[in-house]
């Protein structure tokens, strides 16, 4: 009996053993590829963002428009933009490349790439997901304060915060459905909390304007048959 | 370019000279046109001037030249300013038709008084200045937009001291256009034809010489775009862009250039104060809301004086001249580096403007009160050439 046992937990730890054994050269493998790739992308970015500098890419494509890509960009540089993207696109490639080095290190039957693979383009799609989810959350945000401030609406500061979580919770409904996490949970609880937030902002709204929509109804209610006389008009500003 | 200006076939054209001075109207519907020519009528009688317009229409018994053009560049459907579109036309007319000089009307040119079209006909004419600038007598409370932030910037970065730094009626020399219409290609080749050219910066870097005249009143179009801060955007934006293209020259101490027939500004009699009520609450509700983009953008000086500004009562509200000038240098130094999206940064422009706007309209000093406003940009100038120079200094 004592014998079968030991014969079983040597067994075992010699499989074990063995096999990480047999990927340790494919680990190996990824993160000489993970370093290529990270070095090729590094070489690769200074390249680019040369010859963007020489060409005054960031001029060209900011010249007068109020909104360029470089208002997202790092440090305001759409040339940073461009050269970081090529620098991580390629870390992304190693890894890729790495995983599946991984797959044939290993035995064909442990199929890594098929489990690891589609989880890391994923990640990345999440990811990027989450970054442009937070830059229009903001971008939006301001757009809706400074709009409705020039409206000289009251609840200005009110109006872009709910903007701004309502696309912060899409956002966040978004990657939890990319990532496959959650189920129909996510579904249901993205759907309660828009729905409860476009209501609230709804009622809010309704509530700080009512004495507006009052004011319209009462114009175009019936006319009074003595009408107090207009106020005289007072002159304008004409601002250009 | 895709054509050049093609002369159409004209009821009343003598092209066997070349004109003394083009005048180009801008595009007209037909009874627009014969206002216009009805208009020009008694002034350009007996001279040798070539009316060009675009398009079609009957031009008949005239006792001055026309020409019916088909535009080099498409221009844009916006009549209360010229686009690069309209200068780089005018540039290609004036070298077709061999002409020295160009005078460029705006719409609704027919409300100019004809003594002083025939002013500016005459000073265009007989004059070797390079650009020709009206100086309108308006009301007070118009055009404060050009006088409390493109009037003061202009003057006090490049040294000229012009009232009208986007003119709806100017004359210009052929070496003027030309320089003009190397921007306007820039512009119209980038699909841009509908961007904002600036003849006095131009005028300035190149050191061409500038010449104001005094015109009466006049009806300006309605400015198709209602929203101020799209006109802000559209305007002040241009104006910051000029800006940043030019600070190499601006940077240098330079002495004042002259302006011939530069006189100070004189507002036309007195009218009613306009409501400004809603001005100070929009700037009330901007304090609340905006301090935290302000505070991106201004130093905390004068995020200090808005402070104080936002607790005044209506009959003390004045916003003091020095913090206006600092705003607006705060701001055109965030155009330049971005520190915010730029259209949400002239956004957060538009309470500030109309807080100083209220101020002066309740303060009533008028003329004074733009004098000093741009002998304070003038003077503070420094402040922004440091700043732009080094961007990262602390300032209080």
């Amino acid at each position: 009996m004592w014998q079968q046992i030991q014969e079983a937990l040597s067994g075992s730890a010699h499989r074990v053993l063995s096999r990480l054994a047999s990927l340790l050269p494919g680990l190996l493998a990824l993160m000489l590829a993970v370093l290529i790739c990270t070095l090729i992308g590094a070489a690769l970015a200074w390249v680019v963002r040369r010859i963007l500098i020489a060409i005054k890419f960031d001029e060209r494509i900011s010249s007068g428009a109020p909104t360029s890509v470089s208002d997202f960009a790092p440090r305001r540089s759409a040339t940073l933009l461009v050269s970081r993207i090529v620098l991580w696109g390629f870390v992304v490639l190693g890894c890729i490349i790495g995983i599946s080095t991984l797959d044939v290190s290993a035995d064909s039957k442990d199929q890594m790439t098929t489990f690891f693979l589609p989880y890391v383009t994923h990640s990345v799609g999440a990811i990027v997901i989450f970054l442009i989810g937070n830059l229009a959350a903001r971008f939006l945000a301001r757009t809706v304060l400074i709009g409705a401030v020039n409206m000289r609406l009251q609840y200005a500061r009110f109006l872009s915060l709910g903007i701004k979580w309502l696309v912060l919770v899409l956002t966040a409904a978004m990657i939890l459905d990319h990532l496959e996490i959650g189920g129909s949970i996510i579904a249901l609880a993205f759907g309660i909390l828009f729905g409860g937030i476009v209501l609230t902002m709804s009622l809010a709204i309704g509530l700080g304007s009512r004495d507006m929509v009052s004011r319209s109804l009462e114009k175009t209610g019936p006319q009074d048959a003595f009408p107090t006389p207009p106020p005289q008009e007072r002159p304008k500003v004409r601002h250009f | 370019m895709s054509t050049t200006a093609a002369p159409q076939p004209s009821t009343n054209a003598s092209q066997a000279t070349a004109p003394a001075l083009l005048l180009a109207l801008p595009p007209l519907d037909s009874e627009q046109l014969r206002a216009a020519f009805g208009h020009l009528r008694p002034v350009l009688a007996g001279l040798p001037v070539l009316v060009a317009y675009p398009g079609g229409g009957e031009s008949t018994d005239l006792p001055f030249s026309t020409v019916a053009v088909t535009p080099t560049a498409a221009i844009p459907p916006i009549h209360w300013i010229h686009t690069a579109a309209e200068y780089l036309n005018a540039y290609k007319m004036m070298s077709e038709y061999q002409a020295p000089r160009c005078l460029m009307l705006g719409s609704e040119s027919w409300t100019l008084a004809p003594q002083n079209l025939r002013a500016m006909v005459t000073v265009a004419m007989e004059n070797d200045t390079d650009l020709v600038l009206p100086r309108y007598t308006m009301s007070p409370y118009d055009a404060l937009v050009n006088n409390i932030i493109l009037a003061p910037v202009t003057r006090a970065l490049f040294s000229i001291k012009v009232h009208t730094p986007q003119p709806l009626d100017l004359a210009f020399s052929m070496r003027m256009a030309e320089r003009l219409a190397a921007t306007a290609q820039r512009c119209t080749a980038a699909n841009q034809n509908d961007a904002l050219l600036w003849p006095v910066g131009e005028a300035a870097t190149a050191g061409y010489n500038t010449q104001e005249v005094t015109m009466d009143t006049r009806s300006f179009p309605v400015p198709e775009v209602t929203d101020l801060t799209q006109l802000l955007t559209i305007v002040a934006g241009s104006l910051f862009s000029d800006v940043e293209t030019r600070a190499t020259y601006w940077q240098r101490a330079r002495t004042q250039a002259t302006v011939i027939g530069s006189e100070p500004l004189v507002f036309s009699g007195e009218s009613h104060k306009p409501d400004v009520t809603t001005m100070i609450e929009t700037f009330r509700i901007g304090y609340k809301n905006l301090s935290e983009i302000w505070s991106l953008v201004l130093p905390p000086n004068s995020l200090l004086g808005l402070k104080k500004l936002s607790v005044l009562e209506e009959q003390n509200f004045v916003m003091p001249d020095a913090l206006w000038v600092r705003i607006v240098y705060d701001f055109l130094l965030a155009w330049r580096l971005r520190t915010i999206n730029r259209a949400h940064l002239l956004g957060a422009l538009t309470p500030l403007y109309l807080a100083w706007v209220a101020g002066y309209i309740l303060g009533g000093r008028k003329e004074a009160h733009i004098e000093a406003l741009a002998a304070a940009f003038d003077s503070d100038k420094p402040y922004l050439v440091s700043r732009w120079r080094w961007p990262d200094r602390f300032t209080p």
